[in-house]
């Protein structure tokens, strides 16, 4: 007899199970103008008055613009990302303490005031403490901001905790603001590993699908080291696939190419011996499936690379063009019909001897209105340097690229 | 309703501490523990466990646990619960090995051994969710209702949100059911061998 209750009850079970899985949202494609069209909105207010588009661009184009995030007092910083504002300016996150890993490292967050050059004060968004109370459970650290814009306008920061040993313990949080960063809702821990939830961090920007839902590119770095793409809804992981396999590829960046095709580019990992290239995955299904690719030929030394697609059709990339360490730092363009090529060197210690040379990493890119580049990275593990690329300098910069492609291969990319 | 989610999970997580130290009790004593005494031991302990005790403490102690063992699973949870507070039946052979086959098989494949990820069928794979039912049934058919009910209760948990996951495997198996099915399969071939060994040495023709 009980026996019968008990599989009449599974019987229950089973329905409501299926219900469930009926209820889940289909796979969406990926929204093609959704991040250009939020940042349309945001770039309305401040259109540049010095240059009108309509002149031309000739000697006039400005230097990119260089500047600090301000500092926190502590001595060690890492990991910094941007988000666009709803009224043109952005705001950084990145974290700081005594040193990565430290337990009293928090999360600090930062607006640029692009008619002033300026950063302002900056304020913590989340520390150790209240993230564990918040998630009821031990913090030992947190890291790695990655800010997303949500479908209804809000902002969420995604960000990595650990409870147990070092980074590769580490799982993913996330909070919501509703009023863009300067408040935030208690975090909620993503589920994306089965073994204790451990070993799933965020690097790169999440990609809109067209249903509003984000892609967030996650990747571990314990047992394997590979990326996935990880689907989801506010707070929680709805869906995941891999992008790599075994221990080689982490922090995946996406490239969308259209509604379906997408490829990403990840920081390799390799034993000694093996090839030091960008790794590459390739999606046709809007990141349902994804299949490894060749490298792209272009050397990493185990080192975060930051990429963008511009309105005119060209990328770019931050990187550490070298295959070991990460005192030089370039910015990379191609287009449809040119290879990668270097337009401008960012930062360079190659001349100074080894033991002078600083740290570069880290790179972050977004851009407000398809055209121009805001970046970040981690100098020195001791500041965070801003650069802004215009659109106008980017243009010319793009135009000097497709005049000079022919048997022009620089010497960091391999071929 | 996150709070409530956090609070469920630490609740959750107090009285399965008290549970496992009432189970290690219990085998340092050799008379059984009656029901009514295991039933207040864990009252007391799962508070201790659940409330801020302060002392330096920035969390309660089972806040501590789960940062270092996450959430664990309903299969889990009411296993080892249930094996404390109901006389039933002991989890059937065939189950354990059935688990601890497919924590082998799922292990490596979730934690990055090649592209297939089994993992993500427990998002809402169909074929994935009948093969738990098909489990399941196997389960009554052996006549161990218990874990018919542990698993349908699983699904239903997993169905509303329960825990912090939306993933049916995270219901079903964590890594600590996974080494106990395989502690109890190595610990049955051993008490058959050593049974064995004695029978042999007894009834040896002389």
């Amino acid at each position: 007899m009980n026996r019968v209750i008990a599989l009449c009850f599974l019987l229950l079970a089973a329905v409501i199970g299926f219900l469930h899985i009926d209820s889940r949202p289909a796979w969406a494609p990926f929204a093609i103008n959704a991040v250009v069209t939020a940042e349309e909105e945001a770039v309305l207010e401040p259109a540049p008055k010095s240059k009108p588009p309509s002149l031309p661009l000739k000697p006039s184009i400005a230097r990119p613009i260089s500047t600090w995030l301000p500092d926190t007092g502590a001595p060690s910083v890492h990991a910094a990302s941007l988000i666009a504002l709803k009224d043109g300016g952005i705001r950084a996150f990145w974290f700081a303490g005594s040193r990565e890993g430290a337990a009293d490292v928090s999360i600090y967050s930062s607006t640029f005031d692009s008619k002033s050059s300026s950063w302002s004060t900056p304020t913590v968004v989340i520390d150790r403490v209240n993230a564990e109370k918040a998630l009821s459970r031990y913090i030992a650290k947190l890291g790695n901001p990655v800010p997303a814009r949500m479908v209804d306008g809000r902002l969420q920061l995604f960000f990595v905790t650990v409870s147990v040993g070092g980074w590769a313990g580490s799982s993913i949080s996330s909070m919501i603001s509703d009023d863009e960063g300067l408040t935030w809702g208690d975090p909620q821990r993503l589920i994306s590993s089965p073994l204790i939830n451990l070993s799933t961090l965020v690097k790169s920007p999440a990609i809109p699908f067209s249903d509003g839902r984000l892609g967030l590119p996650a990747y571990h770095e314990w047992i394997g080291r590979f990326g996935e793409f990880l689907r989801v809804d506010a707070g929680q992981v709805i869906d995941k696939r891999r992008m790599s396999s075994g221990r080689s590829a982490i922090q995946p960046l996406v490239f969308v190419n259209d509604a379906q095709d997408a490829s990403a580019y990840f920081r390799q990992t390799r034993s000694a011996g093996q090839v030091k290239q960008v790794p590459v995955s390739q999606t046709q299904n809007a990141g349902q499936s994804w299949r490894i690719e060749p490298d792209l030929l272009i050397a990493n030394p185990n080192s975060a690379v930051a990429g963008l697609k511009l309105s005119d059709g060209s990328r770019i990339l931050v990187l550490n063009n070298i295959e070991s360490g990460r005192y030089r730092l370039v910015l990379m363009m191609t287009d449809a019909k040119s290879q990668w090529q270097t337009i401008e060197v960012l930062e360079d210690d190659v001349a100074l001897p080894e033991d002078q040379r600083k740290e570069f990493s880290y790179p972050y890119l977004i851009t407000l209105d398809g055209n121009d580049a805001h970046l970040v990275y981690t100098w020195d593990r001791k500041k965070i340097h801003h650069r802004y690329f215009s659109g106008a300098w980017l243009k010319r910069a793009h135009t000097q690229l497709t005049t000079t492609e022919v048997g022009n291969t620089p010497e960091e990319t391999k071929q | 309703m996150s709070n409530l989610l956090q609070t469920v999970a630490l609740v959750e997580m107090s009285i399965t501490c008290a549970a496992v130290i009432v189970l290690l009790l219990q085998k340092t004593f050799p008379q059984e523990f009656p029901l009514i005494a295991k039933l207040l031991i864990i009252l007391i302990l799962a508070n201790l466990f659940f409330w801020p005790l302060g002392m330096g403490m920035e969390l309660p102690l089972s806040a501590y646990v789960r940062g270092a063992v996450g959430d664990l699973s309903i299969v889990t949870t009411l296993l080892l619960w249930t094996s404390l507070l109901l006389a039933s039946k002991p989890a059937p052979l065939v189950f354990k090995f059935a688990l601890a086959l497919t924590a082998i098989a799922f292990y490596p494949l979730a934690l990055g051994f090649g592209m297939l990820d089994p993992y993500a069928w427990g998002y809402g794979s169909i074929p994935f969710f009948i093969a738990v039912l098909f489990f399941a049934v196997v389960c009554g058919l052996a006549n161990w209702s218990k874990g018919v009910w542990i698993i349908a209760i699983a699904i239903l948990a997993w169905a509303a949100h329960w825990h912090e996951s939306a993933n049916l495997w995270d219901y079903l198996l964590d890594p600590f059911l996974a080494i106990w099915a395989l502690l109890a399969i190595l610990g049955t071939f051993y008490r058959r061998r050593r049974d064995k060994a004695r029978s042999g040495y007894l009834f040896r023709p002389g």
